[in-house]
């Protein structure tokens, strides 16, 4: 099986959505469990895929064609599954009003969703309310915040504050060009990543 | 002495894009926010327009927000001024504009217009593209400038590259990125279409006088490059040497602008052709040790940091930061102070004043620095 397991690894870091499929329907032939599927070959390869994109070793063009290659692959696996295949647990995602820099938030949903995770992306320019109105209605583990420019990070805080008035608790993340950890902590942010790899292992940690 | 002390600004600009050692530092932006010029022009005058955004100015009130621009030119003495290429545009609905390739832009809150949505998805669309050409009010900017301020400064003229222009056709930089990977001929097609139509601009813009063109469009972010240095390599690479030749025929100048760090393909800016290399951005890229690797192969440009210092930092920090910019950056010439980005609105007025001082104040060559 471990064969497998590597030919469809390789099939999901080369971007090769049909040798995906295909790899992913051989294994599930062999009766394998969509989920080991999922966590034996789609998750490493991505984990592999981001690890490689935090060190300069791989670009973005290369989780862009793997992720589309992981979600043909988890297409298949749902099909085939009786409840999500993603439940490491919910994630929304977001850049901040003002902003409509896609890039950065892209790239954390693409790793996030390559470690298991569901994410809801509410897209760019989006106002602090909405924030609030998604994270009563879709009760997520995280919520990620981005901004590209230095006037719209400013934005974040106030997202934090109002998220807070309805959820004290409420874990949120921000990241982007130009937040810093002093910056992240200043507006009570519940951490920082600086790239989209940190980001995920950000949301483990939060959630241990 | 006496004569090299008594340089032009365009003398200045240009030695030090040259590589040369001018009389001092030259002093230079890429660009002023509308807001930014009118909040600095409002410390030598009153006679300030509304504040608005350039797409939604009547042509007088660009002229005015224009003559505002000449103004802290003048009263700054800058050795050069940058001219945008105005790409002629229709309003959308309050927050979007498009231009005549069909390309629709967001304007934000600054002003800046980042295209989200192209006239291209496939490459079957391409036959149906309309190819469009420069027309005459593109260069308004350019040719008011040149006759407002005369040839003394270095005009500077600023316009998209052709990893921009692509994307844009395609409404998003990822969808370029994702075709390097899976229809790398689509992505030749669209930087040709965009190529020939750049040179179509800077044909113009020579024939009307500009010095220097500063070409546009980020290949980096802060962690790396937007795409690898086999794909800059294969897809921008051949383009970007098309322009710079052209350019250099024309007996101009290029300035390569883009954020975020250029490590990974810093030796392929020297064989582009660009003579100087914007902003180096503190954040990303040390500018001594790019100055150490690539100062005698290319003028350097910026640095001076517009995220965090101009905007909140005192005026004796950016004196500071000014200080030990010029120490490391300047000996030995082919350094141009400026921002790390621009003067953008969130930039105190006094604090870019207070860079300018002191780039006059430590600027002076020989650079005596301790």
């Amino acid at each position: 099986m471990d064969q497998l397991f590597d030919e469809i690894k390789r099939a999901v870091q080369d971007g090769d959505d049909e040798a995906v499929k295909h790899l992913v329907n051989e294994g599930l032939l062999k009766k394998l469990a969509p989920r080991v599927i999922l966590e034996n070959a789609m998750m490493p390869a991505m984990q592999e895929v981001g690890e490689k994109f935090s060190r300069n070793e791989a670009f973005i063009s290369e989780l862009l064609v793997a992720a589309e290659a992981m979600n043909a692959g988890v297409s298949m696996l749902e099909m085939h599954s009786e409840r999500a295949i993603r439940d490491r647990g919910k994630v929304i995602l977001g850049t901040v009003e003002g902003d409509i820099h896609t890039i950065g938030k892209n790239l954390v949903r693409i790793c996030l969703e390559g470690a298991g995770y569901e994410v809801k992306d509410l897209g760019e320019n989006i106002k602090a309310q909405k924030f609030v109105d998604a994270y009563i209605e879709q009760k997520p583990e995280v919520l990620g915040l981005s901004a590209l420019l230095s006037s719209t990070a400013l934005c974040m805080e106030d997202v934090i504050k109002e998220v807070r008035k309805v959820i004290p608790s409420a874990r949120i993340i921000v990241g982007g060009a130009p937040i810093t950890q002093a910056f992240a902590e200043k507006i009570g942010a519940s951490g920082y990543a600086s790239n989209a790899f940190e980001a995920v292992q950000l949301v483990e940690r939060l959630l241990k | 002495m006496d004569e090299i002390m008594n340089m032009t600004g365009k003398e200045r600009l240009m030695t030090a894009l040259s590589l040369g050692e001018p009389d001092r530092v030259p002093v230079w932006e890429l660009a002023f926010n509308e807001e930014s010029i009118i909040k600095l022009g409002r410390l030598f005058t009153d006679d300030v327009p509304t504040l608005k955004l350039v797409h939604q100015m009547t042509l007088d009130e660009k002229l005015k927000l224009l003559d505002v621009m000449y103004m802290i030119t003048r009263e700054l003495e800058l050795d050069g001024l940058t001219s945008i290429y105005l790409f002629d545009r229709e309003t959308v609905d309050d927050d979007h504009i498009k231009d005549r390739w069909g390309r629709i832009y967001y304007v934000d809150r600054e002003g800046d217009a980042i295209p989200v949505k192209g006239p291209i998805s496939i490459p079957g669309d391409l036959h149906n593209l309309n190819i469009v050409h420069p027309s005459e009010t593109e260069f308004l900017m350019l040719m008011v400038s040149i006759e407002k301020l005369g040839k003394d400064i270095a005009h500077v003229f600023y316009m998209t590259g052709p990893f921009r222009d692509s994307w844009a056709l395609l409404g998003s930089i990822e969808k370029l990125l994702y075709c390097y990977k899976k229809k790398p001929d689509f992505v030749k097609d669209l930087a040709r279409i965009a190529t020939d139509y750049i040179l179509e601009v800077v044909d113009r813009a020579a024939a009307l006088g500009a010095d220097v063109i500063a070409l546009s469009s980020d290949l980096a972010f802060n962690q790396s490059t937007f795409m690898s240095p086999a794909q800059y390599e294969e897809f921008i690479l051949p383009y970007h040497k098309e322009i710079t030749a052209f350019i250099r025929q024309k007996g101009m100048k290029t300035i390569k602008h883009s954020d975020g760090n250029m490590w990974p393909i810093m030796d392929y800016m020297v064989e582009a052709g660009f003579d100087g290399l914007h902003p180096i951005q503190p954040q990303c890229m040390d500018i001594a040790e790019v100055k150490a690797k690539y100062g005698k192969k290319l003028c350097l440009l910026g640095n001076i940091d517009c995220e965090h210092l101009l905007p909140f930092g005192s005026e004796e920090e950016v004196e500071k930061a000014v200080k030990e910019t010029v120490a490391v950056a300047a000996p030995g010439g082919g350094y141009i102070i400026s921002s790390s980005n621009t003067i953008h609105p969130g930039c105190k007025a006094e604090n870019y004043f207070a860079m300018v001082k002191a780039a006059r104040k430590y600027g002076k060559y020989p650079i005596q620095i301790s």
